[in-house]
């Protein structure tokens, strides 16, 4: 059987949403005999059906709302023991419904993969459907072509066989798909006198809406393989400092399911030397205007070391991974002194910018192993300071009057305990306050800690960036696809899939024609674009009418007359 | 010229699709949140059952990348003068909470074994020589430590096992392989349950 395929499918549209047809009976459940088998083949349809994909779409944004309203596990645990002590009824049960860990919670990942079959079980028979379509010939010539959309009729003096065979010559030469009546069926036709062409064009809107379908899996693929394959992962660096790139080197690190230390990229950075400018005065005063992270950088053993120029959103590549400057601050360098004269820490000490702005910065000083207690500061960076009504303020986030203002204390750190710290944060519940306020240093001034427990100097400052690190294997492909998947959906808008037919028959016999004799042929041209929503299928159908008319013109022996009835709208 | 398509009814294809989805879904679950009871590979065996202590079976141990660098208090050693002999090698950091738990366990360890001819050594992970001296002071440690600021050691050692961060403790072979490695904080048994086999005779 050589005709096109269920007749149910419309050939113009194949992707259309074709829902399968509601069944009498035990199509739908209620009814006396469904069984397991009916349930789930109802569970299916049901999920692939594109309202279901919209409403777990749906949900899945939902669902992520938690994740940026409370405090999350992975990114913010301080954040959640905080939510713990301030909400102690309510956070146990937040916990119980995975709420401080949404993206790792058995419901949001129900909905994602449910999310991903129903996509899945929707893209792929879309794509055997368009698949099929691409590959299908035109359907026979219908009996009356006059009641097309567009026709046109006319008389010429070849015989219907020759007549079908020219039309086809020029259908072909503008592209068209052909179908010929087959040897078998078409000898009852021929036999009367009777010669079609169906002719087809635009198979590329096909083409593009197959492209457009497979891609969509493609960037589902893509996506998933950077989440097995790819990692991100955050330090900060001192300037100055050198980290390789190894899982215990990184501050935060989220590999993807097979990703192990070993599949990192191979590389050491250092940062060189950090800028920021700012702009000093007028409106912009006080913001940004350059960022310039100088880095060196070695990839994997052996090749050479390289410099490069980090600044937001210009990221440097290395061995598969991208580097990318994501923040900036300070680090005041502290030296600490015990009670028996030891040097018990020298460093420089990140501080992480408040919302007070201009850089003002805080962060906290642990020397555990001072004797004979632990003492622990916490501290203020103010790069540009000013002293208003006896507060300091920052006035100007680059450092032109630094200074820093402590709180000592000494006594139990509450590190013995086991539980990790944060090294931005002290808990001071067991340790006792050296001093009654703040004391004020500029650098090179230290501060003698009373009962004799040692100094501690505030010796300098230097930046420190915040580097991001990504390997998404899944990226080029994603674009890739994405673009296919854009270039694919303008084809299938910019392409009119159109049917033009052709049909000679012996003698003259068009509407309202009055049989003038049984030498003539006549020719009848019918054309439909289903999708001609912009129109242009008119014209084109006119142009090629006017082009067959002319070729059987020319084919015909001269003598014999044209008598053209076109046939309008 | 027309190939005519297998044409399956719906249903069929319905059901043999469903099937090829699920399976395909079936097998990102298991991808992204892993084979049921995990996978630590059959190279190792655990200690006393904890699967944070692992003893690597002869014959499967990684070698150990070379090393060297500047002790705490200034001298160069190479890990190369080391061959010959069982090598308790510690990665720690003054900032690190669980090193200064097992300070104390380390050194009871190092007290009952340095006299039997085992090397402790420790690479000292991010940190600062100040910091890591006062820790030593304060722990009483009797041992050398390599600075790795930059953790360039660290991640050699990651080539060949899973340094997941600090404390990890290796106890590298005569011959220069990692036999046996603690993840974590170390017991007292786990990492004596690993120097008796590797200093057994032949080990």
């Amino acid at each position: 059987m050589t005709d096109i395929r269920a007749p149910e499918t419309d050939p113009f549209d194949p992707a259309a949403e074709r829902d399968d047809p509601p069944r009498p009976g035990p199509g739908s459940p209620g009814a006396g005999t469904f069984g397991l088998t009916d349930w789930l083949k109802w569970a299916w349809r049901q999920l692939t059906s594109m309202r279901i994909a919209l409403i777990l779409l749906f949900l899945l944004a939902l669902a992520s709302v938690p994740g940026s309203i409370l405090p999350q596990q992975g990114n913010d645990a301080p954040g959640v023991q905080q939510y713990y002590t301030s909400h102690p009824d309510l956070a146990p049960w937040l916990n119980r419904l995975g709420l401080f860990n949404v993206f790792a919670a058995p419901w949001f990942a129900a909905i994602y993969l449910l999310l991903f079959a129903s996509l899945v079980g929707c893209v792929v028979p879309r794509t055997f459907r368009l698949a099929g379509s691409a590959r299908t010939l035109p359907p026979r010539a219908p009996r009356n072509l006059s009641r097309l959309p567009r026709s046109a009729e006319y008389v010429t003096t070849l015989p219907p066989a020759d007549a079908a065979q020219v039309a086809a010559r020029v259908l072909s030469g503008h592209g068209f798909r052909l179908r010929r009546p087959a040897a078998s069926e078409g000898a009852d036709e021929a036999s009367e006198g009777r010669q079609w062409v169906s002719a087809e064009k635009g198979y590329l809107r096909e083409a593009g809406n197959l492209l457009f379908h497979l891609a969509l899996l493609g960037v589902l693929v893509s996506v998933a393989l950077g989440g097995l394959f790819g990692y991100k992962a955050d330090r900060l660096l001192v300037q100055g400092q050198t980290f390789a790139d190894t899982a215990s080197a990184l501050d935060e690190f989220h590999p993807g399911r097979f990703v192990t230390d070993a599949n990192l990229a191979r590389f050491t950075m250092t940062l060189d030397k950090f800028t920021a400018t700012y702009i000093s005065s007028g409106e912009q005063a006080g913001q940004p205007s350059s960022f310039d992270a100088k880095v060196t950088y070695t990839g994997s053993a052996g090749s050479p070391a390289r410099t490069a120029d980090l600044d937001v959103n210009r990221p440097v590549a290395v061995d598969g991974a991208k580097v990318y400057l994501i923040g900036h601050g300070y680090a005041p360098v502290f030296k600490v002194t015990d009670a028996s004269g030891h040097v018990v820490y020298n460093q420089a000490t990140p501080f992480v910018a408040g919302a007070a702005g201009n850089f003002l910065s805080e962060g906290v000083v642990k020397v555990p192993d001072a004797q004979p207690d632990q003492l622990g500061f916490t501290g203020v960076f103010v790069p540009t300071a000013v002293n208003v009504s006896g507060t300091l303020e920052s006035v100007f986030p680059a450092a032109d009057n630094p200074v820093v203002s402590l709180i000592a204390y000494a006594g139990n750190l509450g590190e013995n305990s086991g539980a990790s710290q944060s090294v931005y944060q002290m808990d001071t519940t067991g340790m006792k306050r050296l001093t009654t306020r703040p004391q004020v240093l500029t650098p090179g001034q230290s501060l003698k800690l009373p009962g004799g427990r040692g100094t501690i100097t505030f010796t300098g400052y230097v930046p420190w960036v915040s580097l991001a690190i990504t390997h998404d294997p899944g990226q080029l492909p994603a674009l890739i696809c994405g673009m296919a998947a854009l270039g694919g959906l303008l084809l299938s808008f910019m392409i009119r899939r159109r049917r033009v037919f052709v049909r000679a028959s012996a003698g003259q016999q068009g509407a309202g024609q009055q049989g003038a004799g049984q030498d003539g042929t006549t020719v009848q041209v019918g054309g439909l674009a289903r999708t001609d929503a912009s129109g242009g299928f008119e014209a084109e159908f006119a142009a090629l009418a006017a082009e067959l008319r002319s070729a059987h013109e020319r084919a015909a022996p001269a003598a014999q007359p044209v008598q053209p009835q076109p046939e309008g709208e | 010229m027309l190939r005519a398509l297998p044409v399956r009814t719906g249903r069929r294809r319905t059901v043999v699709l469903a099937a090829a989805v699920l399976a395909a879904v079936l097998l990102v679950v298991v991808l992204v949140t892993g084979w049921p009871g995990g996978g630590r590979s059959s190279d190792t065996t655990t200690v006393d059952g904890n699967a944070s202590a692992v003893l690597y079976s002869a014959g499967h141990r990684p070698a150990a990348p070379a090393f060297g660098g500047t002790t705490l208090t200034g001298s160069k050693l190479s890990f190369s003068s080391y061959r010959g002999r069982v090598v308790v090698l510690n990665f720690w950091g003054s900032w690190c909470v669980p090193c200064r738990e097992e300070a104390s366990t380390l050194a009871a360890v190092a007290a009952k074994y340095q006299p039997s001819g085992v090397s402790f050594l420790g690479v000292d992970v991010r940190d600062t020589t100040a910091s890591a001296q006062a820790f030593v002071n304060k722990f009483h440690v009797g041992y050398p430590s390599v600075g790795d600021s930059s953790s360039v050691i660290t991640a050699d050692f990651s080539d060949v096992v899973p340094i997941a961060g600090t404390p990890t403790t290796l106890v590298i072979d005569r011959t220069g392989h990692i036999a046996g490695a603690v993840f974590g904080t170390v017991t007292y048994s786990d990492l004596t349950a690993i120097l008796a086999k590797v200093t057994a005779k032949g080990g």
